[in-house]
Order: structure tokens, then sequence, then C-alpha cells
């Protein structure tokens, strides 16, 4: 059985003050494995950010379901989905979104402020996830102290704090230049190779490339991809990963 | 790391923010600080200036007659069945259950003697009482200290030619004139002594003109005049001069009447009821001011809350991503109220009181003071708190409801 699984799902935005709706996402199904990088690309519009808020049990469908670890997420109620999420997804957001008024440490303790752990607990588990991404020595440093790639890698740290089965990711080097963009690709494939479920949105085929699996997304319908990119083994080989 | 956490590290980034909602919620509390303390004191003075009016309570002897006076012009009646107070009486008003409450008992013996050969009335007085009493007399010379000292009414001192205008003065120029009011440094005592009765009595002092009966009396030891008039013990008239402050004047009288069921027992409501009512516009006038004051604070606390709640919705919409739940939104942004509103009540709380102080002096008489309540800090607190409260939870809760995925995609 797999890890995720999105079954038949569709959403449909219904404009203010119009009765007929906007349909985003048709029929969607697929599934991700424990352990498996997918991507996810598709044009503008297609419906990439949506699915990615359905997968964040963040979005309910209009029609469907979708399981994680074999809990229906959209059977749960608001307060239990907010719990789901502390517990089993951790995210990437495109501009990182960190709080500005938090220093690193803080912002790694960030999914962890809700969680019933000792604080001692906390800050031990937000300096092991600092220390997998390289920031351990800049714990204390605030995300305006740290450069672009930095400041990608701490918000991969937050992702990770709370341990989480998948993490979703939402173009993580969309806005960062060719180097910084590798140094953050380079962070999510090592998580990869320790068996990290990873779900990410990006516009780049380079970086769609070095997934397991690249699904594609058009006018809110999944088409058919090739399942293995040979630009991963590639990039494993050249000692990049 | 806890939700606290990030209250207080939002609070330290908004600095400006909190700055402007502390000070929006300390000017509210501040005013009603100001204005509750202001009206306080008034009516602490109100209170003891109607206090200084006098007696509020007359105990006279129980009479069947008619009073037959017109105009202050008095006809002699005929009275039945009077039944003389004594000295027990006295002592029986100071025993009633609300003894703490009265200020004064100032029991008298009135009646008529020679004073020089001139009949005069004379009022028999524990001067200790008296004087806390008719705290208005300006007197010349002082207070009796002897059981022989007397005190003169003016028109006595100048029938008896004891005492004599400054040179000068008005008083030296219009002697003969019967409503002449003379004010007591314009005119000095030149007679040592007077013969009341039979007996010597030194002149401790003359009464400054009241415009009142006081004026054609004198005033001498209790004692000493009920042996004059050969009526040991006891006494015309017992007055009483009650605590005014919130006092139950009526229970008061009642308890007197209950004590000495022989005597009639009045209570002056003409000056209880109008203190009573000046006190009441006061502290209506305030309540009402404060409110509005108060009004407007919470309307600036849910405009820059609702302002605050779209200014984070980025921020809001990260943190239900990640797994907050909606009361944890609420908890978040409610301790960040409570703390800046706490501060508020603090800062209007000292406002307020500084602010009383400095404007004491020009709505008072010199001696009153702002009391330090600490019924007050804590009042100021609690509704600086419910004020603050009660205004953001409209916005907290519109923060709590933000749809994750529309909050991250607003970015």
């Amino acid at each position: 059985m797999a890890f995720v699984a999105v079954e038949n799902i569709s959403k449909t935005y219904n404009d203010q003050g119009s009765r007929i709706g906007v349909p985003v996402l048709r029929d969607v199904s697929a599934e991700i494995g424990e352990g498996e990088f997918v991507c996810l690309m598709g044009p503008s519009g297609s419906g990439k950010s949506t699915l990615l808020t359905i997968l964040g049990a963040m979005n309910h469908p209009s029609q469907g379901r979708l399981v994680i670890d074999g809990i229906d997420v959209y059977a749960l109620s608001d307060e239990r989905r907010a719990d789901f999420r502390a517990q089993y997804l951790g995210f990437v957001f495109q501009q990182h979104h960190l709080m500005p008024y938090l220093n690193a440490i803080e912002n790694v303790m960030l999914p962890l402020a809700t969680l019933p752990l000792a604080a001692i607990e906390k800050r031990r588990r937000a300096l092991e996830v600092l220390e997998k991404v390289g920031l351990a020595k800049k714990w204390s440093r605030m995300p305006n102290q740290l450069s672009g790639g930095e400041q990608g890698r701490l918000a991969i740290a937050r992702a990770l704090a709370n341990e989480p089965p998948l993490v979703l990711a939402d173009e993580p080097t969309g806005t960062l230049d060719t180097k910084t963009g590798d140094e953050i690709m380079k962070v999510l494939l090592d998580l990869s190779a320790r068996g990290q479920t990873i779900f990410m949105v990006t516009h780049n085929p380079a970086n769609a490339a070095l997934a397991h699996r690249v699904l594609y997304l058009r006018d809110g319908e999944l088409e058919p991809t090739p399942g293995v990119v040979e630009a991963r083994s590639e990039y494993c080989r050249s000692g990049r990963g | 790391m806890r939700i606290s956490t990030i209250a207080f590290a939002n609070l330290r980034r908004r600095k400006g923010k909190a700055f402007f909602l502390v000070s929006g919620i300390g000017i509210g509390i501040g005013t009603a600080v100001a204005l509750l303390s202001l009206s306080g004191s008034l009516r602490e003075e109100i209170g003891s200036q109607m206090d200084r009016f006098g007696a509020n309570i007359v105990v006279t002897p129980h009479s069947d007659s008619l009073a037959l006076d017109y105009g202050g012009v008095s006809v002699a009646g005929v009275s039945f069945d009077q039944h003389q107070l004594s000295n027990d009486d006295a002592a029986g008003v100071r025993r009633i259950p609300y003894r703490k409450r009265l200020s004064v008992v100032a029991p008298k013996l009135l009646g008529t003697v020679d004073v020089d050969g001139r009949r005069t009335l004379v009022a028999g007085v524990d001067f200790a009482s008296e004087l806390r009493l008719k705290k208005w007399w300006r007197l010349v010379g002082r207070a009796p200290e002897s059981a022989t000292d007397v005190l003169l009414g003016y028109d006595v001192a100048r029938a008896v030619s004891a005492i004599e205008p400054f040179p000068g003065t008005s008083a030296d120029a219009d002697k003969s004139s019967a409503h002449h009011s003379a004010a007591p440094e314009e005119f000095r005592i030149t007679k040592e002594r007077v013969t009341i009765g039979s007996r010597e009595h030194r002149i401790a002092g003359v009464i400054g003109q009241t415009g009142g009966p006081e004026d054609r009396m004198v005033f001498a030891q209790l004692s000493q005049v009920q042996d004059l008039l050969g009526r040991p013990g006891q006494l015309s008239v017992i007055e009483v001069s009650a605590l005014c402050k919130d006092c139950p004047v009526e229970d008061i009288v009642t308890q007197i009447r209950k004590e000495l069921p022989h005597a009639n027992v009045s209570a002056i409501q003409q000056s209880v009821r109008a203190r009573a009512e000046a006190v009441d516009r006061l502290s209506r006038f305030s309540l009402v001011v404060s409110a509005v004051v108060l009004a407007i604070g919470a309307l600036m606390v849910f405009t820059t809350m609702m302002s605050a709640v779209v200014e984070r919705t980025k921020e809001i919409g990260v943190l239900r991503a990640i797994g907050f739940r909606r009361t944890h939104i609420i908890k978040g942004l409610m301790i960040e109220v409570v703390i800046i509103s706490a501060a508020g009540g603090i800062v209007g709380w000292l406002a307020g009181l500084l602010a009383s102080r400095l404007a004491l002096p020009y709505f008072t008489e010199a001696g009153a003071q702002i009391e330090l309540r600490v019924s007050l800090a804590v009042l100021a607190i609690a509704i600086a708190m419910l004020t603050g409260i009660v205004s953001s939870v409209y916005p907290v809760i519109r923060a709590s409801r933000l749809d994750p995925s529309e909050a991250v995609r607003y970015v």
C-alpha cells in the first residue's frame, strides 16, 4: 500500500458572486511510496499549488480522498488536521517564510512549539536538524544575517524539525540563483538518500530530473511521464549528490 | 520554544505598534483613573464640607406644642408634656450601634441670664465638641480652657463694650450698623472679664460676626450654665454630626430614636440630599466620560488588531501550515493582547494618578489629596485587559479562521 494515495481528487474554485465553478484539478490520482522523491511539474495555472496544498492537508478537495499512512486526511476535523500537519508534514515554502523576529534555532523549533516536549528536547532536536543542513554553528543568527542558500537550508531544517514522514516543497529553488539552488537541491537529495519521502513542485526540469519520479500536470490533469529520470543517476555519479 | 515565546518575540519586533497600543489603552485608562480619582477626592471634599456645615441630626425634647414662628420671628408657644433631655441622653447617643459614624455629639443647655446687667441668651456647651461642630466660627482670642472661660457673640461683645474696632477700619466708621459684617481682625478684645448672673467669668474670646443667632449669645461651660440656671444635668438640645461619607443618616436617626424614645430626633435632610446629589452627578459624569474614552481606546485596539491580522496573514498561514491549531493562533495573539493591555493598564493607572494629582489643586481647596488605592489599580488593570480582550476577540477569531492555503498563496 502506498504511503500517500491521491484518489480521484477534483477541485473546483467558486468565484465570488458567481455560481459557475472554475475546475482546477480533475480526477487526479497518484501514489507516492515511502522514501520516494517525487517532483510535480506543469505550466502556470495547471493546478500544481492546489495539489500541493491538498497534499498539505490545508485545502479541502471538492471530490476524492487523500490517504496518508492509512489516514483519510480530509475526514479529520480542522483541529485534528492541524495536529496531522504537525505530526506528518514538513513544509518548505518558495520564499522560505522564515520568521524574521526569531533566530535560526527558534525558527527551527517553531513546529515543535505546540508539541508536548520538554524545552531541552526541542532544543536538542533543533540542533540535530541544524547539524543535518550544516547550520549548527549559526544557530543564533537571525534570518537576515544568513545568505540566501543558508536561509533555504534553514527553511528545510524547520520542515524537518518535527521529524515528518513527508516533506512538501513548493519551488524551493524558484527564486534562487543557480549556485544557491544547487545548494538547496543537494540538501533535499541528501535527505532523499536517507529515506525521506519528498514531494516537490518545480518549474525547473534540471531539478525535476533529480527526483525518483516526475508527475506532470496540465489543465488540472496528470499526464503520464517516464518514472525515473536518468539525470538523477548522472547527478549522483558526478559526485554532486 | 512555546507559543508565548512567539508572542514575546512578536512584541519585541513590533515595538512601535506595541507602544502605540499601550499608549492608546493607557490614555483611556489614565483618563478614567484621573476622573475617578478626582471625583473621589471631590466626593471626600464635598462630604467633609457638608460635615463642616454642622450638625445633620438634631435631638430635642419631645413636645406636643407647635412651633410658633414665621420668617425667623418667634412667638412664645405653649408646651405640653415636655420631657427634658439630660446628660444621660447625650451619653445614650454615644452608645448607639453606629456610634463610630458620629463625628461630634454636642449637648447644649439654653437659657437667659444677665450679662453685665443685660438679659442675654446663654448656651452651656462642651467647648471641645462645640468648636469641632462650628468650624466656621472665627475666634478672636483663644478657645476656652478653664471652667469659667466664656466666648461672647459679636453683638454681645459690642453691647458689653468688650471689643473695639481697630482705628480706621470700616467697623469703626459704621458702628451703628446692625448688619455690618466685621472680620475678626477688624476688632480687638478690650475687656478681660464679664459678669454672668452673679459670677465673674473670663472672656477667652469673641466669635467673629456670623449673622446668625451666635452673635447674640454667650457660650459657657455646660456645667457652669446648668448651675447658673439651676437645671443640673439638664439639656435643651443635642446636636449630632454624623460622618456623612456614605452615611446612613436615616439608620442613625432610627437608632437614636430607639435609644431616646422620649426625644424628637430629626435629620437635616436637605444638606444630606444636596450632598448626595452633587456626588452622584460627579460620579455619573466621570463614568460617562470614562466610558466614552475607553470606547475610543477599544476602537483603536480593534482597528490596530485588524490591521495587524492583515499584516500577519502570511505569518499566520505559515504557522497554520506547520501544524498550529486555531486555538494556538488565538492563544498566541491573546497573549500579546493581554501583555499590551496589562501594560496599558499599569501605564494608564500611573498616568491617571499623576494627572489627577496635578489637576487636583485646580478643582479643590488646598489639603485635598488623591488616595493611593490598590483597588483602583487592580480595577484599572482589569478594565484595561477586558477592553483589550473584548476589542480583540473579532480580529483574533478572524485570524484563526484564515484559510492556511489562501494565506500561504497570498505571498
